[in-house]
């Protein structure tokens, strides 16, 4: 390295915040056996601080940092620790609602066994009854053949519930009720639900 | 980097601690105190949308540096006053300058010689002086290699030494 290298090198040197950087080392150590480069050195070093210095002693205009405040846009959360609570906020609800209506389906499932009960009221064919509303006496014909032939019947209280009558597990009842259709029985049976419907496994049946 | 902070550094905060470096720097790269206001204001504007990206709390000087000088390119571009001049200056050419020089001009006539300077050269130049930023740092805020920067710096620099030394003092001027 020679004199004019190592100027070349020490222009950007800056003093101090430049010490640890080795770009500068070898200049500097140069600088310290060539007393003309080390006064060279010094006076740029000072030159160096003292227009650093003129350049930061302008002052920005009064009112500015007020004037950037006033004018702050409505900041958009930047905490990334505030969104993943959201976030986690979010997910935890969405959870529970699910659980809520998963165990909601789940609620009218028997939890447990069959209870025995008994339940008076119209005995319907559930087919006509649920597509066209149709019952009573005036039905009572439709209700009696479409029973006999197979199709679901039930039993419709005073309050408006409504179960499906069957009888025991394979075996059918459809012919018994026949008789009785859109006639006001007391069924004794085996209540029983699943997914909102009522079913009643009958028992006995008592004409009123 | 200097200005170290947390992640979650208030925006007043923020403002206090560098609205003024951020004023100077567009000062000395407009030359208007008026665009200098405008482009801090900006700056901080942008931040307040858009700093929550930023992943880094330690580099928030360097954005809102890289943020203003990225707003003074396109305001010059829309100015249509965009040179992409360059400097001749050789570091073969280094000047003997009287050690005073720079002492004895005060900072509105040093701002006036760095805005003859061309604007390509003027930006690290300005944060060379202005602020302590490592040159890898001053690389990455104004997006360019740091051969580059450093080139920029050195050709600039002899130009303002040599400018400095040659402008009219206004002690000279008064006698």
């Amino acid at each position: 390295m020679n004199t004019r290298e190592a100027k070349e090198i020490l222009l950007l040197y800056r003093g101090r915040i430049d010490d640890s950087n080795p770009q500068f080392h070898g200049a500097l150590e140069y600088a310290k056996s060539d007393p003309e480069l080390g006064e060279w050195l010094q006076e740029q070093t000072k030159c160096y601080d003292t227009i650093r210095a003129k350049l930061r002693g302008i002052e920005p205009p009064l009112g500015l940092s007020e004037k950037i405040l006033r004018s702050q846009p409505i900041p958009f959360p930047r905490d990334w620790s505030r969104i993943g609570q959201l976030a986690a906020a979010i997910l935890i609800s969405v959870s529970v609602t699910a659980l809520l209506m998963k165990w909601s389906e789940h609620g009218n499932r028997p939890v447990a066994g069959p209870q025995e009960i008994l339940v008076t009221g119209e005995v319907l064919d559930l087919t006509c009854y649920i597509a066209s509303n149709l019952s009573g006496p005036d039905h009572a014909e439709c209700a009696k053949v479409c029973i006999r032939r197979g199709l679901p019947a039930g039993i419709k209280t005073k309050s408006g519930k409504v179960y499906l009558l069957t009888g025991k597990p394979g075996d059918s009842i459809n012919a018994e009720l026949a008789d009785y259709a859109a006639k006001i029985v007391t069924i004794r049976g085996k209540e029983t639900a699943r997914d909102g419907f009522a079913q009643l496994q009958v028992e006995e049946i008592r004409k009123l | 980097m200097t200005g170290e902070m947390s992640a979650d550094l208030e925006f007043e905060d923020l403002v206090k601690l560098y609205y003024g470096d951020l004023y100077r720097f567009g000062l000395s790269l407009t030359g208007s105190e008026a665009d200098a206001a405008d482009l801090t204001q900006e700056t901080f504007y942008i931040w307040a949308n858009k700093g929550h990206q930023l992943q880094k709390a330690a580099s928030v000087k360097g954005w809102l540096f890289t943020t203003l000088h990225r707003e003074f390119l396109k305001t010059c571009r829309r100015r249509n006053r965009f040179l992409n001049e360059s400097i001749d200056e050789s570091t073969a050419d280094l000047p003997n300058m009287p050690p005073d020089c720079a002492e004895r001009v005060d900072s509105r006539t040093l701002l006036r010689i760095l805005r003859e300077i061309a604007e390509d050269f003027r930006a690290p130049l300005v944060l060379y002086y202005m602020e302590h930023l490592s040159y890898k740092e001053i690389a990455d805020v104004l997006a360019l290699p740091l051969g580059t920067v450093q080139s920029r710096i050195s050709r600039a620099k002899i130009q303002l030494l040599r400018r400095l030394s040659e402008s009219k003092l206004p002690l000279e001027q008064a006698k």
